[in-house]
């Protein structure tokens, strides 16, 4: 039988442009059932019992019951059951699954399903949450053996709190006694959705020898392994993981999602069973996490920053997932790109009864540069300087240490800052314009490694699970292999991952892949070449942070970008118009430069969205915009005039640049927002939010003269 | 609900396919006759990802219900043959991420082009406003239509005869 999956060569024509490509949803196999999920509709309950006895008898169902047995799982805490087994917590919680023999048949069935639920109190604000008599979530608590849990986690369970990440360098108290000029302020940045094209769509079988075999759109195959591993109490190599390529993912496919469910109800059924998710369920499986982040920052009155004090808390919703790793990268991204002798943070990743928040797209920087770089701009109203200057003025450059204790190397944040400033025609006049500058750090530690093939034809294979989700990885390591084997692109082939034939890889994450794979191939190409047959390389980043004083190596490679925009604002109804913007961040040596430009505008116009309008909306755990007519993403006929450098350097290593982009942009349009006085501390930057903004700003304006 | 047979043209050639009345024509298309290039992403005919060109015309095959194809013509991707002007623009310019939505994109660009053979690019992203696509192409989705315009304009300059001078 021909496997399904397929190799995805890039043959011509391409297969994105024929409609030939085929992403998981595309899937099959013989004698498949097709799944439908039964959730929660309370946000926090018990539940009581689940009656399956309406079901036609050729439907499958998976229950509590049945999943009580399987291990726990979780890629940083071990905190979540195959199903809501004792109490659902968020509403969307599977509480039973079932598989039938159409995808019509499976809703039909999933709708006779009835379940008794008792309600429980429940809590949606990550703030809140902490507070003593708040509902706990999770009283008991245990850390996961993913080796997604690469640091040292600091769970305070009796406080919804799954972790607690800290940096302490310098003297805090002594740095607000030297500064002469204290700004404070506190943001919020709201949940939003990924809303990858290709919904989440996954398919399990058993084979007649126990093993689990798992074809679903997953940027983290091997992370998916160890957990599958541990709930069904298999060894890792009991599992096969096939990843083909994903309709977008943005974050959103990492680590088990509805993999264990499908399994499950495979091995019950006898027969393989796949899953698509309908539209409003991918708002129910992982979003960005909503973030309050409180900032204090400390000037000498020349703009010299002495002092920075950062409290994060990450909502983080049902289940940690990756949030305890959001946290730590929100916290010490939070400082900025600044040398500042006296550095504080408390980055807390709190659990609530919404849906879990995980991975998107600028993993925490999104939520920090926000705070951040809003608040460089209230200091320099304050003092009275230049945005630019104050930032020149503190900004890294190369040997400087971070608040982490690193040194940093191969910096370049004041040529992005003086790029985009230059675009944006800044000595012109600031007026309705503003900047902001990213510092982003990658996975670190990490491993990657990859096997180069020769082929009898005279072609080549390379076997790497890195994935494919519009990023265009595939191609530009087929071009690296092709470039070092001296043979056109076409020679080189990429097959479908499969963790049965690829070697470890930690994960398709933080825009890491092209940089370490790309490493990795350099001594497999040169191991093939001397034995014409086969060659291993790896690439290993060592580092890490002290989980109790942030010191360490936060980033063994800085991504960093700067954004400027410029805005006009109607002031009668709070119209924000971005007229353009430019983004400039540091590339290094870009392989494939139309696929750099597209992940860079990509990042631009998440960025936008993220800026202007995205926003999912709750009342009271109930999210009420689960839908593409209700929740706006950016559409062509939405941008702004778009422009951007991508600054190489010759002799320069890769440079990943997947994410760079997004995170600057939000803060530099509530920056050119503050240059006309209109001071917005939460995002989106919506007409009602900028028209009471604009509205405070009269009055004070009034009052003080 | 008693399943019935609907007859449309699809890419040129008749079909006869089994649908349930409810049923939209996507589910027909992907289940029935096996096109992968039409998909689901928000199934409110909001996004653009699962067009087909009905007579001619982008529709939103998740809300229209397949009995309403009868009798018409279906144009999907697959229809195109892969060196379509729009698809070997769509190439040249790389116009393409994950490659989930380009298929709608081609073939919204393909109808605009024959309505409005110069659009101006205020009236390409007008034209783009029912085609979403989540990484972000539209830059060179716009490129791409301008490159499909010049390409269809050079296919429909008349062909020099045999008498005609050679360019220089």
């Amino acid at each position: 039988m021909p496997e399904p999956g397929g190799n995805a060569h890039y043959t011509e024509p391409d297969p994105r442009v024929t409609g030939t490509i085929r992403y998981a949803q595309d899937v099959e196999l013989p004698e498949m059932l097709y799944a439908c999920v039964v959730r929660s509709p309370y946000a926090h309950a018990r539940v009581l019992r689940v009656d399956t006895s309406a079901l036609p008898v050729d439907v499958v169902a998976l229950t509590p019951d049945d999943v009580r047995s399987l291990g726990l799982y979780g890629c940083q805490m071990k905190d979540q059951q195959v199903l809501a087994v004792e109490r659902a917590l968020y509403i969307g919680d599977p509480v039973a699954a079932v598989a039938a023999a159409s995808p019509r048949a499976a809703r039909e069935a999933a709708e006779l399903i009835e379940v008794d639920y008792e309600e429980l109190p429940a809590v949606f604000d990550a703030v809140e949450a902490m507070q003593p008599g708040a509902p706990l979530l999770h009283p008991d608590l245990a850390i996961s053996e993913n080796d997604a849990a690469y640091f040292g986690m600091r769970p305070e369970p009796q406080r919804n709190v799954c972790h607690h990440f800290r940096i302490r360098h310098g003297d805090i108290e002594q740095g607000f006694a030297e500064a002469e000029i204290i700004v404070e302020e506190t943001y919020r940045t709201p949940s939003a959705q990924h809303v990858p094209m290709e919904p989440h769509a996954c398919l399990a079988r058993w084979t007649a020898d126990g093993r689990l075999e798992v074809w679903t759109g997953t940027q983290t195959p091997f992370n998916l392994r160890m957990d599958l591993a541990g709930i069904f109490g298999l060894p890792q190599e009991g599992i096969r993981i096939i990843a083909p390529p994903m309709g977008g993912a943005f974050g959103s496919k990492t680590f088990v999602r509805y993999e264990a469910i499908v399994a499950g109800l495979a091995r019950k059924a006898g027969r393989p069973v796949k899953l698509v998710l309908r539209r409003d369920e991918e708002w129910l499986t992982l979003n960005r996490h909503p973030a309050t982040i409180h900032v204090k920052l400390g000037a000498k009155r020349d703009g010299t920053l002495v002092a920075k004090q950062v409290t994060c808390w990450a909502n983080t919703g049902a289940y940690a997932d990756c949030g305890p790793g959001v946290a730590q990268k929100m916290g010490f991204a939070s400082p900025g790109p600044y040398r500042i002798p006296h550095v504080w943070v408390d980055s807390y990743c709190v659990y609530t009864n919404l849906p879990s928040n995980g991975a998107f797209r600028g993993y925490g920087a999104t939520q920090a540069v926000w705070a951040s770089e809003r608040t460089m701009d209230l200091l320099a109203e304050r003092l009275g300087l230049d945005p630019l200057e104050l930032r020149l003025k503190n900004v890294l450059v190369d040997g400087d240490r971070y608040c982490t204790g690193e040194i940093m190397h191969d910096v370049h944040f004041a040529d992005c800052l003086k790029a985009v400033a230059g675009q944006i025609g800044w000595q012109r006049g600031r007026r309705g314009k503003g900047l902001a500058v990213l510092l982003k750090g990658m996975q670190t530690p990490s491993r990657a490694s990859i096997v180069v093939e020769a082929n009898e034809d005279g072609s080549y294979t390379v076997h790497c699970a890195t994935a494919e989700m519009g990023q265009g990885a595939w191609r530009a390591i087929r071009m690296l292999a092709a470039e070092q084997l001296g043979v056109p692109v076409e020679r080189v082939h990429f097959p479908v991952p499969d963790t049965d034939i690829v070697p470890y890889d930690t994960r398709t994450t933080s825009s890491r892949s092209t940089y370490m794979m790309g490493r990795a191939l350099v001594e497999a190409v040169r191991q093939l070449k001397e034995n014409g047959e086969l060659g291993y390389g790896e690439c290993v980043n060592e580092g890490g942070l002290d989980p109790d004083t942030g010191q360490g190596i936060a980033s063994t490679h800085w991504h960093q970008g700067a954004a400027a925009a410029e805005v006009h604002v109607d002031e009668e109804t709070g119209k924000l118009e971005v007229v353009h913007l430019h983004t400039a961040i540091y590339a290094g040596r870009i392989v494939n430069p139309p696929a750099a430009q597209l992940q860079n505008e990509g990042s631009m116009i998440m960025g936008l969205g993220s800026a202007l309008f995205e926003e999912i909306t709750f009342a009271d755990g109930q999210i009420t915009n689960a839908n593409l007519s209700d929740y706006n993403i950016p559409a062509a006929d939405d941008l702004p005039r778009i422009t951007y450098d991508l600054i190489e350097r010759p002799g320069a290593e890769i440079h990943g640049l997947g994410e760079t982009a997004l995170p600057p942009v939000p803060a530099a349009i509530g920056n050119a927002l503050f240059s006309l006085g209109i001071h917005v501390r939460d995002l989106p930057l919506t007409p009602e939010r900028v028209l009471e903004a604009s509205e405070r700003r009269s009055v004070h304006s009034a009052a003080s003269v | 609900m008693a399943a019935m047979e609907i007859h449309f043209t699809l890419n040129g050639q008749p079909v006869a396919v089994q649908a349930e009345p409810d049923e939209m024509l996507l589910e027909v298309l992907r289940r029935e006759l096996g096109l992968r290039s039409v998909r689901e992403t928000c199934g409110l005919g909001i996004c653009g990802a699962c067009t087909a060109l009905l007579n001619g015309q982008p529709i939103s095959t998740c809300i229209l219900l397949a009995p309403l194809a009868e009798g018409c013509e279906i144009t999907t991707v697959e229809g195109l043959g892969g060196h379509h002007p729009v698809q070997r623009a769509f190439e040249e310019v790389q116009a393409f991420q994950c490659g989930y939505c380009t298929p709608g994109m081609i073939l919204t660009i393909k109808a605009l082009l024959e309505e409005e053979p110069e659009p101006d690019e205020e009236t390409i992203r007008r034209a783009l406003g029912g085609n979403l696509c989540r990484c972000g192409c539209y830059l060179k989705i716009v490129q791409a239509a301008q490159r499909a315009a010049a390409l269809l304009a050079e296919e429909r300059r008349p062909q020099p005869g045999p008498g005609a001078a050679p360019v220089s």
